[in-house]
């Protein structure tokens, strides 16, 4: 067994230990949150398409699943997943992402199109909220350096289409996502996914 | 077969010194808590062997797969429209053992509750604490009158992954355009209920482009099927009137077969076929019913909040094999219930209570290479039944554009990567 899986026995026994004890009606972050590793990979860490959600923010994660359950945040399949789960459960979930170290998305990128996205964060403005590379500099703002770059396209489809819902928290870069092309949206997510 | 290192899989089949096998503890700290013995290496036995070990280290996991390898039904649909190797849904156990779980090849003949053993063909015996089945399905060979383990050769099912599903695509390959292939659907319950019409459909996305003139006609033994309206505006917008469906109500229920003319019988018509995919009516896997796992259902009853065995005590038993009340025979579910039962022995060896249960599914089906459509639910445990959850999960929508229908598509990938990463790594 190498450092890694080691480190990660740890973890597991760790929380597994935090989350006891379990009487019934309570709730157990590792039984909760291992549900999801079916689509988002063991402890969240995704091999993709599907986002990273290893090591995210606790507030991000709970407002994320909060905005999904209650319909403020368009998906294809996240709100019928979401609406199955009471606020303690994403709460307990939120803590068990939280608790995982972040592991950058492997994926194959287009170095060209990476170098353009680079130029475009930082002339659009969008390095204000997220930072010189995509790593978030805030709890309430993900961490787009090392997601998978589909994930990150289709969120900036979504802030650019009117008729997809999304939190008051995305509603500034409606606006900045609506101007931009689907080459240049493209580019930007191209560059996040390389920022390993 | 990239993924596996056939060295590090021991053999077991037909080798006599079995004893030692489960007896030095894995780990060099601390003692063995208890022996565990997975059998069956698929959607819910790899879970449950992995999230053993993730849950406590002190449990010593000895996993029994007949197979040396694993080839996984999810996506094997799309070998059968040559747009995927088999290769790619192959996977070896190397992983798992990375976890320290140990893997050993051979096919488990029964469990001897009574003496808490499990029993390989061609000798051995491995002792337990626990004992995890998860076998999948074995096929109701009294139901069709013909269809026997000969006639696969002529009439593949390929309702378990491997050289059926290569066979199915050659005999697919070899057919004239103008042809008609067959597919017979099963009676509920049975594994992976949107399966048969996911293959319709990309058998249907071949044919289009290689044999336009061709028919795909599916023999229902139901009256109605899983996510039915999103398949059948999808068969007639990608393949016009290539598909149609015969449902159980109108005829539709094979009763015999003819392998040698390749005909097909039903109560008052015989079709020939050119090429005949036959899914037979299913029940648990064999090894439960040689361990006496099964009731007359020819599944397995269990407890749904711990997956034990309704029969034996200390045999859980998960995946198709089971019954698991609003849970579908998928590999999501077989998944979620490997972590269930996992952690409900991992509690029972430190003297826990388990955990409240907690149970989810999603089922992806890809109508076309740009065009995937899901179903999905969360479950708990409520008075001795696993429930869906009210107001949750569901179908896509109908009216989804051609974006969220390629997404689906990409996601659907994006589920098999990781659930096979959540098995294998
Ligand atoms: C065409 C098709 C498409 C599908 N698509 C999907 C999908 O998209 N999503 C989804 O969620 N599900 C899908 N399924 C369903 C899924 O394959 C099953 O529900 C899932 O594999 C069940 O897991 P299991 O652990 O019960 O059985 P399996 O995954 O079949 O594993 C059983 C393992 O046990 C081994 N075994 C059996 N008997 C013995 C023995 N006596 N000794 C030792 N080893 C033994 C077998 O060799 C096998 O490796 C699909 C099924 C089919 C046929
Ligand atoms: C059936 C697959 C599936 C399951 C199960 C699932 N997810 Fe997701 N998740 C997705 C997909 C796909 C997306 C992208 C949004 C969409 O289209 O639904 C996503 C997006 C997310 C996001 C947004 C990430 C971001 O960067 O904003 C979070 C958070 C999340 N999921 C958490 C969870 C948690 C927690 C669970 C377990 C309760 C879970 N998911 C279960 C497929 C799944
Ligand atoms: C005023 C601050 C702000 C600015 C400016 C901003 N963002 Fe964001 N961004 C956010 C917040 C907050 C979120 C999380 C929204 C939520 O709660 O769902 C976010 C989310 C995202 C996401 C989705 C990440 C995920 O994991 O789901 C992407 C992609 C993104 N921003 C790209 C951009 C780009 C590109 C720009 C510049 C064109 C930009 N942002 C400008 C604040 C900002």
């Amino acid at each position: 067994m190498n450092t890694r899986n080691l480190l990660r026995l740890f973890t597991a026994a760790a929380l597994l230990l935090a989350a006891v004890p379990a009487m019934a009606g309570d709730v157990d972050a590792a039984m909760v949150s291992n549900t999801c590793a079916g689509c988002h990979g063991t402890h969240g860490e995704s091999v993709g398409a599907a986002p990273v959600i290893a090591g995210m923010s606790e507030p991000y994660l709970k407002s994320a699943m909060m905005d999904y359950k209650e319909g403020t945040r368009y998906s294809t399949i996240m709100g019928r997943i979401a609406r199955g789960y009471s606020d303690e459960e994403i709460e307990a979930m939120a803590g068990f992402f939280a608790a995982q170290t972040w592991t950058p998305g492997k994926q194959e990128l287009d170095a060209e199109l990476a170098g353009k996205g680079g130029a475009l964060h930082a002339d659009k403005g969008c390095a204000m909220c997220h930072g010189p590379v995509g790593t978030a500099p805030s709890p309430t703002v993900p961490n787009l350096a090392g997601q998978f770059a589909e994930y990150l396209y289709y969120q900036m489809r979504d802030y650019a289409n009117p008729h997809a819902a999304i939190p008051t928290t995305a509603m500034v870069m409606r606006p900045m996502c609506q101007n931009l092309s689907d080459e240049e949206l493209m580019s930007l997510a191209h560059f996040y996914a390389s920022q390993q | 077969m990239s993924q596996l290192n056939r060295r590090s899989f021991i053999k077991l089949a037909g080798s006599a010194g079995l004893l030692g096998l489960a007896g030095p503890p894995l780990l060099a700290h601390g003692a063995t808590k208890a022996r565990v013995v997975v059998i069956g290496g698929g959607y819910g036995g790899a879970i449950a062997a992995k999230y053993l070990r993730l849950a406590d280290a002190g449990i010593e996991v000895t996993l029994v797969e007949k197979d040396p390898a694993f080839v996984s039904c999810p996506l094997s649909n799309e070998v059968l429209a040559g747009d995927r190797s088999i290769d790619s849904l192959t996977f070896g156990f190397d992983g798992l053992e990375g976890h320290g779980v140990k893997a050993v090849q051979g096919e488990v003949s029964e469990i001897d509750a009574a003496n808490r053993e499990v029993k390989i063909k061609g000798g051995g015996t491995l002792p337990y604490d626990y004992v995890v089945v998860s076998p999948g399905v074995d096929f109701r060979w009294d139901a069709i009158d013909g269809y026997d383990q000969a006639a696969t050769e002529a009439m593949p099912h390929a309702w378990k992954a491997g050289p059926q599903t290569l066979l199915l695509r050659k005999q697919i390959e070899a057919m004239a355009d103008g042809g008609t292939v067959f597919i017979t659907a099963p009676p509920n319950p049975f594994r992976c209920p949107p399966g048969p019409y996911e293959r319709a459909a990309q058998i249907a996305h071949y044919l289009t482009r290689h044999k336009p003139k061709s028919k795909v006609i599916i023999l229902d033994h139901k009256t109605r099927f899983s996510k039915q309206g999103l398949f059948t505006a999808g068969w007639k917008r990608h393949y016009g009137d290539m598909i149609s469906w015969v449902s159980g109500a109108e005829d539709g229920k094979v009763l015999a077969v003819d392998p040698k003319k390749g005909v097909l019988i039903t109560d008052f018509s015989e079709h020939k076929a050119d090429v005949a995919n036959v899914i037979p009516p299913q029940r648990a896997g064999a090894v439960a019913t040689r361990s006496g796992l099964v009731d007359d259902s020819g599944w397995c009853p269990v407890d749904q909040r711990t997956f034990e065995s309704s029969i034996h005590k200390d045999v859980f038993v998960i995946g198709d094999s089971c019954v698991a009340g609003a849970m579908p025979k998928s590999g999501y579910a077989a998944n979620s219930q490997g972590k269930v039962c996992a952690a409900v022995i991992a509690a029972r060896v430190n003297g826990r209570e388990p955990p409240e249960p907690s149970y989810v599914n999603t089922c992806y089906s890809l109508l076309a290479p740009d065009h995937g459509i899901s179903v999905a639910a969360v479950y708990r445990y409520e008075d001795g039944n696993i429930v869906a959850v009210e107001g949750a999960g569901g179908l896509s929508p109908s009216d989804a554009s051609a974006e969220i229908q390629q997404r689906e598509a990409v996601y659907q990938r994006s589920w098999f990567r990781n659930v096979t990463a959540d098995m294998f790594t």
